[in-house]
Parts: C-alpha cells; structure tokens; sequence
C-alpha cells in the first residue's frame, strides 16, 4: 500500500473516532485521543534528541572540538539532581540560571514592546495637522487612525482602568465611568469569542474538507468504509452497555 | 427548544458545514486592509530579497494555518525572493517541511538556492535572540543536514539585521508576539504576522501601532489572501461552508434568546 493511501486511511479513522464523542464518550475516542498524546509525546523525543543531543551537543564537541559546550551541558545536567532528593540542591543553581537570565532577556523587550509601544498608541493627538489643511479632526470609524477611534480608545483603556480600581466604591459618577468599562469589556469578550467560534468552525472544515477528498476512490475510500465500521461499532458498544445491568452504588 | 438534545445542534452545523463543501456556492470574499499589509509589502520587496517565514504551528492548526502559510509561500516565489523558513514549535517541523518541499516543487524553486528549510532548534525566544546575533550559529546545518556556511539562498545574511521582511504564522506562544518582542523590537526588521482565529483578536493592537504591518487572521484571512494572489485553495473552498456555519450560530442564539426571554416573561406573570 502506497504510504499516501496508508495516510489517508490512518487520518480518516482518526478522525471519525474523534468524532464519535459527538454522540457519547466511548473506548473508539478514547483510542484516538491516547494515540494523539503518545505519538505527539514520541514524536517530542526523537526530535529533541535529534537536534539537541546529536547535532548540538555530541556532534560539535566530538567532531567539532567545542569543549565549551560543556559548560551548558553540565548546567543542564544540574536539573537532573531532582530525581537525587540527597543532591537535589544542585539543581536550584541550574533553575537560578535560567531564571536569571530569562527574567533579564523578558522584562526590558516586554516593557519596551507591550508597555511603552502600547502607551504611546494610546495617547495619540487628539487632532491632526494635514498637509496645508491645518488642523483637523476626522471621523471615519472605518479608519483605525483617525481622530474618533483615538478617543474611543482613550475612554476604553480609562473606564476598564477605572472598572479595575477597587481602592474606591464605583458610585455616582465612577459608577458610570465603571459601566462604560464593563460595556467595552463585553465588547471585547464578544469579539474574541466570535473570532474563536470562527476559528473552530475552521478547524471542522479543515477535517470535513480531507473526509470528502479521502472518499475518492483513488485512496479506496476510506471515508465511506471506515464511517460504516465506526457507526456498526457504536450500534454493538450501545448495546452491549444496554445490556449490562445497572451497577449498585 | 432550551432542552433541546445537544447532538441536534451538532447535527445542525455538521451539515451547514458539509452541503457547502460538497455544493459551493462561491460567496464573494473582501479583502481586509490588514490582509492587503502583508501582501502589499510582499508585492513591493525586489528579487532576491530575503523574505524569512517561521512556522509556528503544529498540526493541530493545519486547517487555519497550512492554507496561509501555502499561500505566502507561492506569493513569494512567485516573486523569486530568497525564501528562508524555520520553525519554533518541533512538533510542526514535519509539517514546515512538507508545505516548504510541496511548494518550493509546484514553483520549480531549487533547495539551497532559493529557499532553505532550517528547521527547529531548542530555546524558543532564545532562538530569535540568537538567530539576532548569528544566524549560523543556531543552525549549522538546515534541516536536510546540509551546512547553512556557503548555501547561495543565505548569500550575505548574517543574522535578522539581514532579513528583508518576516512573517511568523503562529498559533500560540512562541509566535507572532514572541518574534515582535525578540526579534523586531530588538534587530529592527520589517515583519508581519499570520495567526489563528483565536489569537487574531489579542494581536489587533500591534497592528494597530503599527508593530505589525499586517495580520492574516484564521481561514478568513487566508481565504483573502489566496484571492489577492489568485490562486484559490482550501481556504476560498471552505468561506462556503464557515459563512454558512455563522448564519445556523446566529440564528441558534436568536432563537435561544426568545424562547429564553418568553419563557422568563411567562415565570414572572405566574408569580405576579
């Protein structure tokens, strides 16, 4: 069997026992889903070793003579200690190091990117100097730039700041302030759940679109051949547990 | 109509999802200016410029991001930029491979001279960093084992100083914003970012500062962008089927929301 028809075949069956959850949990799910857990974890290990322990470790200092690979090797070895609970302690200096540097690596790029870049879109000018318009100030909601949506935004980002600040009691006017807050907040949420709804609906059409193109007879049907073996499986799976009499508790 | 079996509903957008892709009707896809970024920039770059591609993904977002990332791939090559691809997630490098080895054939591109695969190597964000200072240090080799030193597509590129444009097709982290916050805050390249539909929403106010100059969000933005080049996919096959799929949500939560609301109005009269 050609290794692409083999694909289909193994892909297609997946896929349906996947799907089986739809109607009910039951043992053809359960298979996919521990198949799905033990090939990504193998495949996990073969690559790391591959890449890491081979062709970065091993191959440079043996082929290559670079001893000063040692020095992260030996690092890194400090982390198995863990399994050691007498040299355990070894392993805190290893941790240490890592931690060290990615809180060094992470804190300025994130400040930089996300606090300060952020800050600045927020507070954009009010109005606009065009060319030999003067100034202006233009209301196109359509246009992320414009003078409008800088305001939406300035009083989105102060009212969920203020909805947060918990250090005073949102009455009287802050109520309102707070409530403006929580209405950009659920237009927010809204926006990301229907992008995520979105993106699922993909990922079904992504699944349904290689069903249709494996029931080809190119690929010996595998659709139509395995949906038939997975809905007389799940006949015989529901009647064997009708069958089975109800368990005491 | 609130009790309704579960399965009904599933039955439902199963085959709202099925008849269009079975029967499509070819619903007209507008191009978004965030989509049109990417591709403009793409359109503007000289031959031979290196365009850099990191596939952060794994299969299990092939559906949103394998349409997005052949898309790109095509518009590159059909531009003869240097294509030069890798990935941060080693779960997705068999994956990278295939769509970079499948394309690069369908374009007639040769290995080594137009496009290189790197592959994955370990560190995550500390690759970008890395890759920032030498490129040839993190990865001596590309994925086939060949020696990154000397390959014709690498011709004067060091490190990401070099890179022309990139674009990260991520699906978490590490992805667009890592190779934001590590990479082009950090090296100053030009860059744009391919996402699933999930992340597209947290990655709008990068794009809106103008950190990002483009944004391809989910099957959506795929979709356009395969009609930008004009070369229809999965992605144009399947808007059939994800329009259809919105109009049965909607029209579920609007019927879900009057039987709720009436049957709350018939409690209170009771009670009253």
């Amino acid at each position: 069997m050609d290794a692409t028809v083999f694909g289909a075949w193994v892909a297609t069956g997946l896929t349906l026992c996947i799907f089986t959850f739809l109607y009910k949990d039951n043992p053809l799910f359960k298979l996919a889903e521990h198949l799905y857990v033990g090939v990504s974890v193998g495949y996990t290990i073969v690559k790391a070793y591959d890449t890491v322990i081979v062709h970065l470790i091993v191959k440079p200092i043996f082929e290559q003579g670079e001893i000063a690979l040692l020095i992260p090797v030996a690092i890194g070895m400090l982390m198995l200690t863990r399994y050691v609970p007498k040299a355990a302690w070894l392993s805190r200096y290893a941790f240490a190091f890592i931690v060290g540097v990615g809180s060094g690596l992470a804190i300025p790029r994130t400040i930089s990117s996300f606090i300060l870049r952020q800050i600045e879109d927020t507070v954009r000018p009010l109005l606009s100097m065009a060319g030999g318009d003067g100034v202006t100030f233009s209301m196109n909601l359509l246009n992320p730039s414009s003078s409008i949506n800088v305001i939406i935004i300035l009083i989105g980002v102060i009212s969920v700041l203020f909805y947060f600040f918990f250090s005073i009691e949102h009455s009287g006017p802050g109520k309102i302030v707070a409530r403006t807050g929580v209405i950009f907040l659920m237009i927010a949420f809204g926006a990301a759940f229907g992008y995520t709804v979105m993106a699922r609906m993909s990922l079904l059409i992504g699944r349904l679109t290689d069903l249709i193109e494996f029931s080809d007879a190119s690929y010996g049907r595998p659709t139509l051949w395995l949906l038939m073996v997975t809905i007389g499986v799940l006949i015989v799976l529901s009647r064997r547990s009708q069958r089975k009499p109800p368990q005491e508790s | 109509m609130l009790k309704i079996d579960r399965r009904i509903i599933f039955l439902v957008i199963g085959l709202c999802t099925l008849l269009p892709l079975l029967y499509p009707v070819g619903l007209p896809i507008k191009i978004s200016s965030e989509v049109r970024g990417v591709y403009n920039h793409i359109e503007s770059l000289p031959e031979r410029s290196v365009f850099f591609m990191s596939f952060d993904f794994d299969p299990a977002s092939k559906p949103e991001l394998h349409p997005q990332a052949i898309a790109l791939l095509r518009h590159a090559f059909r531009k003869n930029l240097r294509v030069v691809t890798m990935t941060l997630w080693v779960t997705g490098t068999g994956l990278a491979d295939q769509i970079v080895t499948q394309v690069a054939k369908e374009m007639g591109k040769e290995n080594g001279k137009d496009y290189v695969f790197l592959g994955w190597s370990p560190g995550n964000t500390a690759v970008i960093i890395n890759l920032g200072q030498n490129l040839y240090n993190t990865f001596p080799s590309d994925y086939g084992g060949k020696p990154t030193k000397g390959l014709p597509v690498l011709d004067g590129v060091q490190s990401l100083k070099d890179v022309t444009y990139m674009v990260s097709l991520g699906a978490g982290n590490p992805g667009v914003e890592a190779w934001y916050v590590f990479g082009k805050d950090k090296y100053k390249f030009e860059m744009g970012g391919g996402c699933t539909g999930v992340m597209a929403p947290g990655l709008y106010p990068l794009l809106r500062s103008g950190q990002i100059n483009g944004l391809i969000g989910g099957l959506r933005g795929a979709a356009e962008y395969e009609s930008l080049i004009d070369q229809k996919g999965k992605a144009v096959a399947g808007m059939d089927a994800q329009s259809a799929t919105h109009v049965a949500i909607i029209i579920l939560v609007i019927i879900c929301n009057l039987f709720y609301f009436s049957m709350r109005r018939a409690a209170r009269q009771q009670s009253g």
